[in-house]
């Protein structure tokens, strides 16, 4: 008989890993909702956002800020640092990966987002320690504090483990994926820029000619992903702990996943895929002997029976078209 | 249209640049002059290497990169060669495919006599069929799995690191004969390397009568483990093996910690013996005990002197478990080549290798009937305050302090 806090624990774990995986899908959600293409490098933006906010924690500790400010000024200065490399990361990616295959088939802009995130992957390998490292020794001077190789596992900051405290830290990390959530869904049903977007996730000529400014509103999704990816990577971060250059593409694919499990230009569907599929991973993981061997095939065969059987995920829509 | 060739000259000139960096492609290491490549001249000697440069082991195949050509810059600039020896570098990128499709550029090149390689097995596996079949010996550095040096691989392939079972062997001495643990529960990655680890440790514990209380194997690239810590604490182990490298390792042991299951042995294999295994933190990483190949670099001259060169070349990459043992590799085959003459060849090179006596960091190294070495060597180490320190040195070792699920 397994007991009681053992499913518990379990759940707890689920629920969390379903965040990380949540915001990831969020983004393809809102990035195939608006412009109808797969931005396949979603993961490799978030973690581009953690190494962002870690290089950045890195050099503000050098000069002494971390230890001297409050703790949730130093959270915010290091998420505004993170958005705003994300957001500048999303509009480039928008450039020069995205909008100069907008008449071509949908495959190219897949396939020049899937080289983007090798590209990303690789700078931040490449880039980090010595970027970091050369800003930090120019602020601080010799109280710079170093970074090692971008290709080493690297060590997150604990901000949200208030007084060491894991619990503190998850119920942080739950909280904000469900502010994160709610205030998308305010923007994008309440506010003018919110409904554009989502007419031009409807139908992107009606769009143009009621009047909607499509390029401006493709920008401002790119931000908004940025956003939401920044943020992402600081709570994957700050959950992992530990972290790899090369993170983005396992959460890449995880993400996409579950935004296709939930319905690709579903919000809510992104949330309740990454739900499943983390509840599939951790379900298994935990009642299967040896079964963590096998919980990332499982849950990928939730996927593939999804696309088989329901392509338009569990809350998205069937579309039929007129030939 | 314009944009998008724009777009793509501009990914592949970044694609380019990136992999000129990360060392993506053959390199060739260590100065000297160029070779022509198209065949083997009187000036030009060229050997292979292969590490994983980039993907998550590159930490420990960068410096075993940097380890390998530093023994040959040196050689070069000794002046006891009468020719330029080369080294065509190689990322296997850990991946079995491109380890063959850098073996087959290897072996194609005439000028190539010997190479050495891998710390993955999978692809140290792979890419012995290709040396094997060219007849050109491949001596190998990192990779542990058993069976890479076998009777029918003899004599092209070699290794000079001790091997899982012996590994293994010195760490179960201590963790289940001194220690006493008999309730384990086992952590293994879905790789090679952590298959091997599984494997030999489940036959330490089934030598002495015991049966693992349960077992785990976990994907290379995980990086939650919450439902393999319930499952732990779960089932009442007193000590868990993780026979995995560092990504995994210190991972698991963060969310042990972080789950407060912390008055349990952790224990492991040379995988997860290096710095970035202390990035968890001093509390977290307290107590880990696992077993290194070779000796305690501080406690020789030999160790102290490669440090110190290491460490005086300025290389960012620390030294890992086994960047000894690639410097160690190329010391062998530049003995080998010694021993060849002015002219030496890939096949006076798989009996010079075979039938050579190296001594380097670890002591006199030679080679037994299927070209294993004989010299084995192990130590074990443990976290204590948030560093790594030779075990027999520790507060553990003298009882001040005890492991947990004693």
């Amino acid at each position: 008989m397994v007991p009681m806090g053992y499913l518990l624990d379990l759940i707890g774990s689920a629920v969390l890993l379903g965040c990380t995986y949540t915001l990831v899908a969020i983004g393809f959600s809102l990035f195939f909702g608006v412009m109808d293409v797969v931005v396949f490098c979603c993961g490799d933006i978030a973690i581009f956002g953690a190494f962002s906010i870690l290089a950045s924690y890195t050099i503000l500790n050098g000069l002494g800020v971390t230890g001297t400010w409050p703790l949730l000024l130093v959270i915010l200065l290091l998420l505004l640092i993170g958005i705003l490399f994300c957001a500048v990361l999303g509009l480039l990616t928008h450039r020069f990966s995205i909008k100069p295959f907008e008449k071509s088939s949908a495959l190219m802009p897949l396939l020049s987002t899937i080289a983007l995130g090798t590209v990303i992957r690789e700078v931040i390998g490449l880039m980090f320690m010595p970027v970091t490292n050369g800003v930090a020794d120019m602020v601080a001077g010799e109280n710079a504090v170093h970074v090692v190789s971008g290709r080493n596992p690297q060590s997150f900051p604990s901000l949200l483990s208030l007084g060491g405290s894991t619990a503190a830290r998850n119920i942080i990390i739950v909280l904000v994926t469900v502010v994160i959530l709610l205030l998308l869904f305010l923007f994008l049903n309440k506010t003018k820029t919110g409904l554009a977007m989502q007419a031009i996730s409807q139908n992107k000529e009606l769009s143009l000619m009621t009047g909607i400014n499509v390029s401006r509103s493709i920008v401002i999704t790119f931000v908004i992903g940025g956003v939401v990816l920044a943020i992402s990577g600081f709570l994957v971060g700050s959950y992992q702990t530990i972290m790899s250059f090369d993170n983005g593409s396992m959460f890449g694919i995880k993400g996409f996943s579950a935004a296709v499990v939930g319905g690709l230009r579903n919000t809510w569907g992104a949330v309740l895929g990454g739900m499943l599929l983390a509840f599939v991973e951790v379900m298994v993981s935990g009642y299967v002997p040896n079964g963590s061997a096998y919980a990332s095939i499982l849950a990928f065969v939730v996927v593939v029976i999804f696309i088989v059987f329901k392509p338009e995920g569990i809350i998205g829509e069937k579309t039929v078209e007129k030939v | 249209m314009k944009n998008a060739k724009w777009f793509w000259a501009t990914l592949i000139v970044l694609l380019a640049v990136a992999l000129l960096f990360t060392g993506c492609g053959p390199q060739s290491g260590d100065g000297g002059e160029s070779g022509d490549g198209g065949g083997s001249t009187a000036s030009v000697v060229k050997l292979g290497f292969f590490a994983p440069i980039t993907g998550g082991d590159s930490a420990e195949g960068t410096a075993a990169r940097n380890a390998f050509l530093m023994a040959i810059a040196a050689a070069n600039a000794s002046g006891e060669y009468p020719y330029t020896i080369e080294t065509i570098v190689i990322d296997d990128q850990g991946t079995d495919s491109v380890a063959v499709a850098g073996a087959n550029q290897v072996v194609a090149d005439p000028a190539v006599v010997a190479a050495s390689g891998f710390w993955n097995s999978g692809p140290a596996a792979a890419a012995s069929a290709v040396f094997k079949e060219a007849e050109i010996p491949l001596l190998i550095w990192g990779a542990i799995r058993d069976d890479l040096t076998n009777a029918g691989n003899y004599p092209y392939i070699t290794r000079s690191a001790p091997t899982a079972s012996q590994e293994n062997s010195a760490s179960a001495a201590v963790v289940l004969d001194d220690l006493g643990y008999t309730d384990w529960f086992i952590v293994s990655d879905a790789g090679d390397y952590g298959q091997g680890n599984l494997e030999v440790f489940t036959q330490e514990l089934s030598k002495r009568g015991l049966t693992p209380l349960g077992s785990e194997v976990v994907q290379e690239d995980a990086t939650d483990f919450s439902a393999v810590v319930a499952k732990i604490k779960n089932s009442g182990a007193k000590a868990v093996y993780c026979g995995s490298t560092v990504e995994i390792a210190s991972l698991l042991k963060l969310q042990l910690y972080q789950a407060g299951v912390t008055d349990i042995l952790f224990a492991g294999i040379s995988g997860m013996k290096t710095p970035d295994f202390l990035k968890i933190g001093a509390e977290a990483a307290e107590g880990a005990l696992v077993v290194s190949p070779g000796v305690d670099l501080d406690s020789t001259d030999a160790g102290r002197a490669f440090t110190e060169a290491y460490n005086l070349a300025g290389y960012s990459e620390p030294i890992g478990a086994y960047t000894p043992y690639a410097y160690e590799a190329a010391l062998i085959l530049l003995n080998a080549l010694s021993a060849c003459g002015d002219a030496p060849t890939a096949e006076a090179m798989v009996d010079a290798i075979k039938d050579s006596e190296t001594t380097g960091i670890f002591g006199t190294t030679t080679f037994d009937e299927i070209g294993q070495t004989t010299n084995v060597a192990t130590y074990l180490n443990v976290v204590q305050d948030g560093k790594w320190i030779n075990y027999l040195n520790s507060e553990y070792a003298d009882g001040t302090r005890s492991f947990g699920g004693q």
